[in-house]
């Protein structure tokens, strides 16, 4: 299980209890059926679906139409909204998206989410049986252990999209969200090159790299996965570290709950100054060199 | 308009001009949404269509979705259909796959490059772990990520020109049938996000600040060493 699905089933453990209800680990892949933390089935379409939404969501939608789940919860990822709101409209079911703190209410599952770039919280509300996408990053991992297994056949699906090929594959490297301390990186820096000054101070705080949108999708300067922010992961350090980020609401929406925030930037009236416990008005080419030679000594 | 839906009207008018073919512009809001549309025939849209629906729940996807799909079959034959990855104040991203799913069309989300040929489309999907390439036949729906295009800003001229095409309004109520989904999800309450922070600013030579910055961590305990 990765650590997606890991959070998600301590989401779904919550709500099984609460509902006195079973919890099923569904997986659509044979190769995966291992994994779980509980009771897992496996729904078998009779083809790999290749990490395919349309495929997954069909396999979904016929198997809880057996089994009457009253609640359908998948990982927040890009692949999770597409398979949750394709699963929904074909269930004509209500659809919850990138929700946290899910409870029961009565006939219904409430959820908080932060819209307006993390300004709001917003309570939704959905009827049971609902689908839900969790947002990554805001429950405790479930350790794995597999209790049992049941295989659903559902028949073949009808592939709408071809997979061509797969592009920088990219192995996972680092996991943000479990990381204590997180160096981020932003438009400060003028090169790729000189990312080495953010991994340096990361190393040397025994944190991890991040950074914020327009390094990993603009320029292409570090992996998709290593995003923060509204678009990308949400992370809860105990410190974290934004070197060169101005402080866009889209990036403050994914690290407001780090325990304490510090920024080196040149613009003293930089929004990430406003939501910092410590900041540096200076050049992090200058600052981060310094603050690695402290740490030395 | 918002940032993340520039980038899809941009993306319709540069296909038009690298091939033929018209853009409409569809959208479920307010009145008031008028303008949004207009902004979207600027930068090169041929026509406007816009469900006006007096109380749109943002959080309720599944009929803006369903709207936005009697709107599209309302609106004429077409070939793709082209959204956002997200909307900029909820950024939900499910009315996209929905779409996709009330108009029985495959569907290429985030994606960040689109090529047409011979009536196969051609996507570069970027997810967390990977970049797809995928490929599917016409129709079809696709979602764009921002770094697809860089959008235009309309000339005056476009903007005055904008003003004589021809926008269609439709009212909500019509368009939900028997067929509509129900209201499932609602937007019970609103807070305004607590954040304190310190907000302590060290100014001076990068010595002495860093100097100042560490010892703060050290007393925080958050430094390992």
């Amino acid at each position: 299980m990765n650590s997606v699905a890991r959070e998600v089933a301590t989401a779904g453990r919550e709500l099984a209890e609460s509902l006195s209800g079973e919890q099923l680990f569904v997986v659509t892949e044979r190769s995966r059926a291992g994994e779980g933390a509980g009771k897992v089935l496996l729904v078998d379409g009779g083809e790999e679906v290749e990490g395919d939404p349309d495929l997954i969501a069909e396999a979904l939608a016929r198997a809880a139409t057996k089994k009457r789940p009253s609640a359908i919860l998948v990982g927040a990822t890009r692949t999770g909204r597409i398979v949750a709101a394709r699963l929904a409209a074909k269930l004509r079911l209500g659809c919850l998206s990138d929700v946290y703190r899910l409870r029961l209410q009565g006939t219904s599952i409430v959820g908080d989410r932060d819209v307006f770039a993390g300004k709001v919280v917003a309570e939704v509300k959905a009827d049971l049986p609902c689908v839900a996408t969790v947002k990554v990053g805001t429950y405790p991992m479930m350790s794995e252990g597999r209790t049992g297994l049941e295989v659903e056949e559902v028949g073949s699906l009808h592939r709408g999209v071809r997979l061509v090929e797969t592009l920088e594959k990219r192995e996972s490297t680092t996991d943000l969200r479990g990381a204590s301390v997180i160096v981020s990186a932003g438009r400060g820096f003028r090169t790729k090159e000189d990312l080495r000054l953010a991994e340096d101070l990361a190393k040397a705080l025994g944190g991890a790299l991040g950074c914020s949108r327009p390094l990993s999708s603009d320029y292409g300067w570090l992996p998709e996965e290593l995003h923060i922010g509204l678009t990308g992961v949400t992370v809860k350090p105990s410190l974290y570290f934004a070197l060169g980020i101005s402080g866009q609401l889209q990036h403050v929406a994914g690290i407001k709950e780090s325990k304490v925030i510090a920024a080196v930037n040149t613009d003293r009236d930089a929004p990430i100054f406003q939501v910092a416990d410590y900041g540096i008005v200076g050049d992090l080419y200058q600052v981060v060199p310094a603050i690695l030679e402290i740490l030395k000594g | 308009m918002s940032t993340f839906d520039k980038n899809a009207v941009e993306e319709s008018v540069r296909l038009k001009e690298s091939s033929s073919g018209s853009v409409t512009i569809i959208t479920v809001g307010r009145s008031d949404a008028k303008k949004t549309v207009k902004e979207a025939l600027a930068m090169g849209g041929d026509r406007g269509y816009l469900v006006v629906s007096a109380e749109p729940d943002p959080h309720d996807s599944l009929t803006t979705a369903y709207l936005l799909a009697r709107a599209i079959e309302r609106a004429g034959p077409f070939d793709l259909v082209l959204c956002a990855e997200g909307s900029s104040d909820v950024y939900a991203g499910q009315v996209g796959p929905m779409l996709s799913e009330w108009l029985a069309l495959p569907f290429l989300g985030y994606v960040r490059k689109v090529e047409i040929k011979d009536r196969v489309i051609r996507c570069e999907q970027t997810l967390e772990e990977s970049v797809r390439v995928l490929e599917a036949e016409l129709p079809a729906l696709v979602s764009v990520m921002s770094e697809i295009n860089e959008p235009r800003y309309p000339t005056l001229l476009q903007i005055m020109q904008a003003s004589k095409k021809p926008i269609e309004e439709v009212g909500s109520e019509l368009l939900i049938d028997g067929r509509a989904p129900p209201r499932l999800v609602t937007t019970v309450g609103m807070t305004a996000h607590a954040m304190s922070r310190k907000r302590v600013i060290f100014e001076g030579s990068p010595e002495a600040t860093s100097r100042k910055l560490v010892e703060a961590l050290r007393s925080e305990g958050v430094l390992k060493r």
